[in-house]
């Protein structure tokens, strides 16, 4: 999955006017990769990753949370959908606590079982190192934009990549 | 299982899911400008009540203040001790003397 947009024109952040048409436009460009990285600060529940993500809209519409320029409008995205899913669960503790006992039904086909195998095994590594490496294999960013979006310094997140690396071959061997 | 198996395994996962992506914008409600109008005169008409409200308030306030000839103090009451009667008052001095002159 790329990104369709690295930088919004500097004319775009300067004018208020022009600014909610144009980022109406690059979100909905970036929505799929939105909604996949919601789903994934979501732990996969197309509900609440479905509610934080119009939380975001909202809040980036309505100009509550404004894009800078000082890196790209996914990075900037991504890491305001992070923070809102974060505060999402919050308020809704326990049913995050719920929500960890995922991945239930038996998938038929061995690609279902598979992606069933990884999100088990994800569910299973601690945020951090989730987040990297979804970032990473998932939405195809380096390392550096991931420790950008998850607010932590470049090497922390390699320190959690490379532990989320090792930890989820163990997992999935296991499980295969 | 080495870096490609996992990058299989994710871009499985990425491409099941990106086939059930809900709309954009479904369900979220689009500010109107007239919508954010209104709120902008529903703010200044609430400023403009607290002003009024203020200034007319003091005013009365002002209008009701009593003469200095009948203000009484709020404590005024503090002063009015037990026994008081007896210094208000001058006791008569008519002693009532059993078997005397009166």
């Amino acid at each position: 999955m790329t990104c369709h947009t690295d930088t919004l024109p500097a004319a775009l952040i300067g004018s208020r006017v022009m600014q909610r048409a144009e980022l109406e436009r690059e979100l909905e460009q970036l929505h799929p990769a939105s909604f996949a990285w919601a789903l994934g600060c979501c732990r996969r529940d197309r509900d609440d990753a479905e509610e934080v993500l119009q939380n975001v809209y909202v809040t980036v519409l309505d100009g509550r949370a404004t894009f800078d320029g000082r890196s790209t409008l996914k990075t900037w995205l991504f890491a305001v959908i992070r923070r809102k899913a974060t505060a999402y669960y919050r308020i809704r503790a326990v049913r995050y606590a719920l929500l960890l006992r995922f991945g239930g039904g038996q998938a038929s086909s061995p690609v279902q079982r598979s992606q069933t195998d990884l999100i088990g095994a994800l569910a299973q590594l601690p945020r951090r190192q989730r987040e990297v490496v979804e970032l990473v294999f998932y939405h195809d960013m380096t390392v550096d934009d991931a420790a950008a979006i998850m607010g932590v310094s470049a090497g922390s997140a390699r320190v959690h990549y490379d532990r989320a690396k090792k930890k989820l071959r163990v997992l999935l061997e296991v499980k295969s | 299982m080495n870096d490609d198996d996992l990058r299989t395994a994710f871009a499985q996962l990425r491409e099941s899911e990106s086939k059930d992506v809900p709309p954009f914008l479904s369900g979220v409600p689009v500010p109107s400008p007239a919508r954010h109008n209104l709120r902008l005169a529903f703010v200044a008409a609430l400023l403009v009540l607290l002003v009024a409200v203020g200034y007319f308030g003091r005013k009365r306030e002002v209008m009701t203040t009593t003469s200095i000839s009948t203000w009484r103090a709020p404590t005024d009451f503090l002063l009015r001790t037990p026994g008081r009667e007896l210094i208000d008052s001058v006791p008569q001095l008519t002693p009532q003397i059993p078997g005397g002159r009166s």
